[in-house]
């Protein structure tokens, strides 16, 4: 998933789809992420159009939280070929 | 208490469209960096309780002023008016520096006591304002022993839900 520098062998196209891969990725983490810790941190009787403190501290640490564990799961996909039943 | 409600509404940028009936939609605009920073410089305790407690100072010496000029003086028949003057300035000084500290360390100790909560529990509650008006009302009659204390604690808590009840409702 994170192919940074492609060896010259590979073609163009091969190439275009690894990097389609890899934005659905990004944009469908973005996208859960921001689900996510909005639907947890924010409460929906919108009483005012600022976040407060509570709310910003909750999103700092539910979005260092959601990385973390994409990291960790991330790693271990990619370590592991079969799944550890 | 009411200082972190009055802050976030002086911010608050409503656009036209929520309050008038022309149906007059300003675009979407992402925060600018200005804007961002500003934002973390008000979010840091030690700032909020100092412009608090700078705040309850103030309005202490206002208060204690004003209390000072009603204060009579004792032994008005013999003085003068020179001297009832003089007197009814120095009450008023006096009166007005005591009342500046006594409310500017508790908005301080409010608003640090608040602001230390709510990070800690990363949610907007009146837990919060609960807290603090105890450990407020708490430290400032501790001096009368436990039973003045939890009274103390208690009463200002109370005081200060009543506070920002009616701040909430009027914004």
């Amino acid at each position: 998933m994170a192919a940074n520098n492609t060896p010259a062998g590979i073609n163009k196209e091969q190439a275009f789809g690894m990097a389609e891969t890899e934005m659905e990725y990004r944009v469908e983490l973005f996208n859960r992420l921001t689900q996510t810790c909005f639907n947890k941190c924010v409460d929906k009787r919108y009483k005012e159009s600022e976040l407060n403190m509570g709310e910003n501290t909750c999103i700092d640490r539910c979005v260092s939280k959601y990385w973390q564990v994409n990291g960790i799961i991330g790693q271990m996909l990619n370590a592991g070929g079969q799944p550890p039943m | 208490m009411a200082a972190s409600n009055s802050e976030n509404d002086s911010k608050n940028e409503i656009p036209s469209s929520s309050e008038a009936e022309q149906p007059q939609f300003q675009a979407i605009r992402m925060p600018t960096m200005e804007e961002i920073r500003a934002q973390e410089v008000w979010n840091n305790c030690a700032v909020r309780s100092v412009v608090s407690g700078v705040m309850g100072g103030g309005l202490g010496f206002f208060m204690g002023m004003f209390l000072g000029a009603l204060d009579n003086p004792i032994m008005q028949d013999e003085m003068t008016g020179r001297q009832q003057f003089v007197y009814n300035v120095k009450q008023m000084g006096r009166r007005s520096l005591s009342s500046a500290k006594a409310f500017a360390v508790m908005g301080l100790v409010f608003s640090a006591v608040e602001c230390v909560v709510e990070k800690a529990r990363a949610k907007h509650d009146t837990t919060n304002t609960v807290v603090a008006g105890c450990v407020t009302g708490g430290t400032m009659s501790a001096r009368g022993g436990p039973k003045a204390a939890c009274a103390g604690c208690a009463g200002f808590a109370a005081f200060s839900v009543l506070i920002e009840k009616f701040f909430d409702r009027h914004t």
